[in-house]
């Protein structure tokens, strides 16, 4: 992989940044809103006080002046305050960050390793009762809205038979500490990580199936067995590995959406995280959330582009040059 | 199967958990209310925080110089036993109870007190303010307060403010003051914040050195949900014990659950339909500035339609910009113009507002200008479409064409600030008193700054110098009935001036499980909500409710229907009318995927065949 080709990618990744951190300042500013009279309507506050509000919102002064505040503060990290919380943006995104990192980033790890464990049954045995079921189920899944099978799944799990709790990650009134916490974490895991999982499953097989029925005809397969090894064997060792090469891709591009990927499963399910922080500050709405979690999105969405890419070099040199 | 395995594996797991959970609860059985809220605190430093929720913690979490009565919003006695005032209302004195301690041991004493009204009224603390503006206070010794009042001050001697220990706030300083964590505070309510866990939930525990004794409830518990179904769902599974603010549309099926009391009270907040009167930035259409069309209009607004389908019936008509919580302050005369087309258009007509040129809108007198009007709603409103739907249809009928813009609160505030509209619905939760809410309409208020315009609360671009008179002379009025015949006038002025047609006040809902609780009051008794009001009084009359034993419900007529001599037991079982319905779309559901994967199934063949 050439040093040129890592710099490339890189700059552009840098410049993308840059263009979102500026776009994202014109969007929120596009709506002429004034987020302190809203939220001291009704209370009698002097006029010298909101002026003082304003300021400390950074309201004030010309919208090059705010534009200037905002790159050198969001250079320092310095997210601005949330109108909501009137805490720093970045202290309630580190809030939630891991939330979500928990939730969906082992959504994403149980959906990819089902997903290639079934499409690649279903792809070297095309045509089966099992691929098609498995390739129908996964269609299905895969055109269901998440939010709804959130509902359902709910409906049946948590207000039907009551085996989970409803909402959060925790229960408040439990004083459980230490691994029994633990379990009670993983408790109200279940549903919305059992939702996000059948949300995003079908996508690895269909993936994982049509890339292992185009490496069943390739050479190489016919080469393994006509040295005479057993079907499982030139299927996990031969077929596998060169199927695998999209799903990869794929599985990098979904961690840049793992982020952002949940706000309608976390906001059915109260879950603390990221999606239900991004739920809450468009009901406000509270413009400077916003534009720090749509920074961040965007964020993880181009590193984890760039991020394929430089894997893409490594895993196939002729890009790398 | 893999994935009937994996379904056994997670409901094994889920009933280990029951398990333990029940276990653990077992061997201290403390006693914990746990309400479910939408909205979140969003800052529990008072002179920050701005939602009703941080009120309700606060109300519990601080001590308060006098109470009100639940069942009437009378003084009473809460950190002060007793008060006693001068001739000339302008000083009073009262009389703390001794040896009280905040929650770390500190002693909280008068000095508290007198500090924290002067240091709110010099830094001008936005949630103290308006209470503490003409005050001075001072600790004559631990147990003794003068508060003097720079100008009669008919609100007194209640004084509502949250107490904040000196002891922690004097090491902090104006500049510091709004980064300070009060989370950590310690508390002198009855009940004192000990985990604040933002987007999921706080906790508060009983406060054992309250100086109204510790109360029954051990903990309290107010956890978020993001969702309304689900939030409904979680008080019938009993995974929450009350709601604190139920969706309209669920209200009637809580009501109807025997082990569920649902109660609509009334706080006072109201929905108006703002017409620009044009007296602040001059940028509206000129027919509004006539009192003719503005009244015009509102004869055109049917409330009870409005009530009955915007707000599932949950409501009723608004009489006057100051309905109260309190019903001895709704002294609005009841003007109300009454749904009459045939009249609107006749006044318009009248008026010379004639449609010239036959397409159904009328021009201005001498034609011309026709009367299209900008109207705003709020897409946070959970009726704002609606209601929006229906006033275009009333204006149509009298020849008045709207355009609807649906905004954010913020902003509705500039729009309104800049004068750029005709029409609005927004709504207001006015204070018990309703002194703060009549200052708005004064001419100070009128925005009248384009490049700050919305540093004003006049949104009706309307003002009356004989109103602003009025307004002075209520304001240091010490004779109630003297001060009400002044605000009957103010209000008759205003209601004359029609700028607002003020449309319905909607009513607070909340929901609690009575086979679990009694000791439920409402404030005030006959109209009040249980949860979210005034000084919260439910929190410390609560206890769970034991087996047979009879409930008791202050709140007035609104009792639970059929349920009270119900014993208390089987509630577990309860729940089987409401768990049918999610069962049945689960069927649904599964079918559907069925069907799909058939469909799919077939297609695929279809494909292979060709491959």
């Amino acid at each position: 992989v050439s040093v040129g080709h890592i710099a490339r990618r890189v700059l552009n990744a840098l410049g993308t940044l840059a263009f979102v951190v500026t776009f994202n300042f014109f969007l929120f500013r596009f709506v002429n809103a004034d987020p302190v009279g809203t939220l001291y309507r009704g209370r009698n506050v002097p006029r010298e006080r909101l002026a003082e509000l304003r300021s400390e919102f950074g309201l004030d002064g010309s919208t090059f002046e705010q534009f200037l505040r905002y790159v050198g503060q969001t250079m320092r990290g310095n997210l601005g305050l949330s109108y909501g919380s009137r805490r720093p943006v970045m202290s309630e995104i580190g809030d939630a960050l891991w939330p979500t990192v928990l939730l969906v980033g082992t959504a994403a790890v149980l959906s990819a390793v089902i997903g290639v464990a079934l499409g690649k049954r279903a792809g070297w045995r095309s045509g089966s009762a099992f691929d098609q079921t498995v390739t129908g189920g996964s269609m299905a899944l895969y055109s269901m809205p998440d939010f709804w099978l959130a509902l359902l799944l709910m409906a049946v799990f948590a207000q039907g038979l009551g085996w989970f709790p409803i909402r959060g990650m925790s229960d408040p009134r439990s004083t459980a500490d230490g691994f029994a916490a633990l379990l009670d974490t993983l408790h109200h895991l279940v549903l919305p990580c059992a939702t996000l999982t059948l949300a995003y499953v079908g996508e690895y097989v269909l993936l994982m199936r049509t890339s292992m029925v185009e490496v069943k005809g390739e050479d190489f397969i016919t080469l393994a067995r006509a040295k005479g090894l057993r079907d499982v064997l030139v299927r996990d060792r031969h077929a596998v590995p060169n199927a695998l090469l999209p799903v990869v891709t794929l599985l990098a591009i979904n961690v840049g959406y793992v982020l952002s990927g949940a706000i309608a499963v976390e906001a059915i399910f109260s879950w603390p995280g990221l999606g239900q922080a991004t739920y809450e500050a468009i009901r406000l709405p509270d413009y400077p959330m916003l534009q720090g979690l749509f920074l961040l999105f965007s964020a993880a969405t181009i590193f984890a582009n760039l991020a394929a890419d430089l894997l893409y070099a490594l895993l196939d040199p002729r890009v790398g040059r | 199967m893999r994935i009937r395995g994996i379904v056994a594996v997670l409901a094994t797991a889920g009933g280990a958990l029951s398990v333990h959970g029940a276990a653990s609860a077992g061997t201290e059985t403390p006693v914990v209310f746990t309400v479910g809220i939408r909205q979140d605190i969003d800052n529990f430093n008072v002179t920050v925080g701005v939602t009703v929720t941080d009120y309700e913690a606060w109300t519990l979490h601080y001590p308060t110089l006098t109470g009100k009565a639940a069942a009437d919003f009378a003084v009473t006695p809460a950190l002060a036993e007793k008060w006693e005032g001068s001739a000339d209302g302008l000083t009073w004195t009262y009389t703390l109870r001794s040896n009280v301690t905040w929650s770390d041991g500190e002693p909280l004493t008068a000095d508290d007190v007198a500090y924290t009204i002067n240091r709110s009224r010099d830094e001008e603390w936005q949630n103290h303010i308006s209470t503490v503006a003409n005050l001075t206070a001072e600790a004559t010794d631990a147990t003794t307060l003068v508060v003097t009042s720079s100008a009669p001050d008919p609100k007194l001697p209640s004084l509502d403010v949250f107490i904040v220990p000196q002891h922690i706030y004097e090491k902090v300083s104006a500049d510091d003051l709004a980064a300070h964590d009060a989370t950590k505070d310690p508390g002198g309510g009855p009940f004192v914040l000990t985990e604040l866990k933002n987007g999921q939930f706080w906790r508060m525990k009983a406060n054992d050195s309250f100086y109204g004794g510790r109360p029954e409830v051990d903990e309290v518990i107010f956890t978020l949900f993001t969702d309304d179904d689900a939030m409904v769902g979680a008080l019938e599974t009993g995974e929450v014990d009350a709601l604190g603010v139920v969706p309209a549309s669920q209200f009637d099926k809580l009501a109807a659950n025997p082990d569920v009391f649902a109660a609509e009270g009334e706080q006072g907040s109201f929905a108006e339909l703002g017409l620009n009167a044009g007296m602040g930035l001059d940028n509206g259409h000129p027919s509004l500035k006539d009192v003719k069309v503005r009244t015009a209009i509102a004869y055109a607004v049917d409330r009870q339609t409005l009530i009955d389908k915007a707000l599932n019936g949950h409501g009723k008509p608004a009489t006057t910009i100051t309905p109260s919580a309190d019903p001895k302050y709704n002294l609005g005369p009841e003007l109300l113009q009454p749904f009459d087309l045939a009249t609107a258009n006749k006044m318009l007509d009248d008026a010379g507002y004639a449609d010239a040129d036959g397409d159904g809108v009328r021009e201005m007198p001498g034609g011309g200008n026709p009367l299209r009007y900008r109207y705003f709603a709020r897409s946070e409103s959970e009726y704002g479409a609606a209601v929006a739907e229906f006033i275009t249809g009333w204006m149509r009928e009298i020849g008045i064409a709207v355009d609807v813009s649906v905004i954010s609160d913020s902003e509705l505030t500039t729009v309104i600030g800049s004068g750029e509209y005709e029409m609005f619905v927004w709504a207001w939760t006015p204070f018990v008193d309703p002194d703060a809410m009549l200052s708005y309409f004064t001419c100070d208020q009128l925005s009248k700054d384009p490049d700050d315009p919305t540093n004003y609360y006049n949104d009706a671009s309307w003002c009356d110098p004989r109103y602003d008179e009025l307004y002075a002379q209520q304001n240091a009025e010490l004779d109630p009935a003297k001060r009400a015949a002044a605000i009957e006038e103010m209000l008759t002025i205003f209601h004359e001036g029609a700028a607002y047609v003020v449309l319905f006040q909607d009513s607070e809902l909340n929901a609690i499980r009575i086979d679990r609780w009694t000791g439920i009051p409402c404030q005030p008794e006959e109209t009040g909500p249980f949860l979210f009001n005034n000084t919260a009084p439910i929190y410390t009359a609560l206890r769970p409710r034991a087996d047979a034993e009879p409930l008791t419900v202050a709140c007035g007529s609104r009792g639970p229907t059929g349920a009270a001599d119900r014993p208390a037991s089987g509630s577990s079982n309860g729940d089987d009318d409401g768990s049918s319905l999610p069962l049945i779309l689960a069927l649904l559901g599964a079918v559907v995927v069925v069907a799909a994967g058939a469909v799919l199934l077939r297609k695929r063949r279809t494909s292979d065949d060709r491959e």
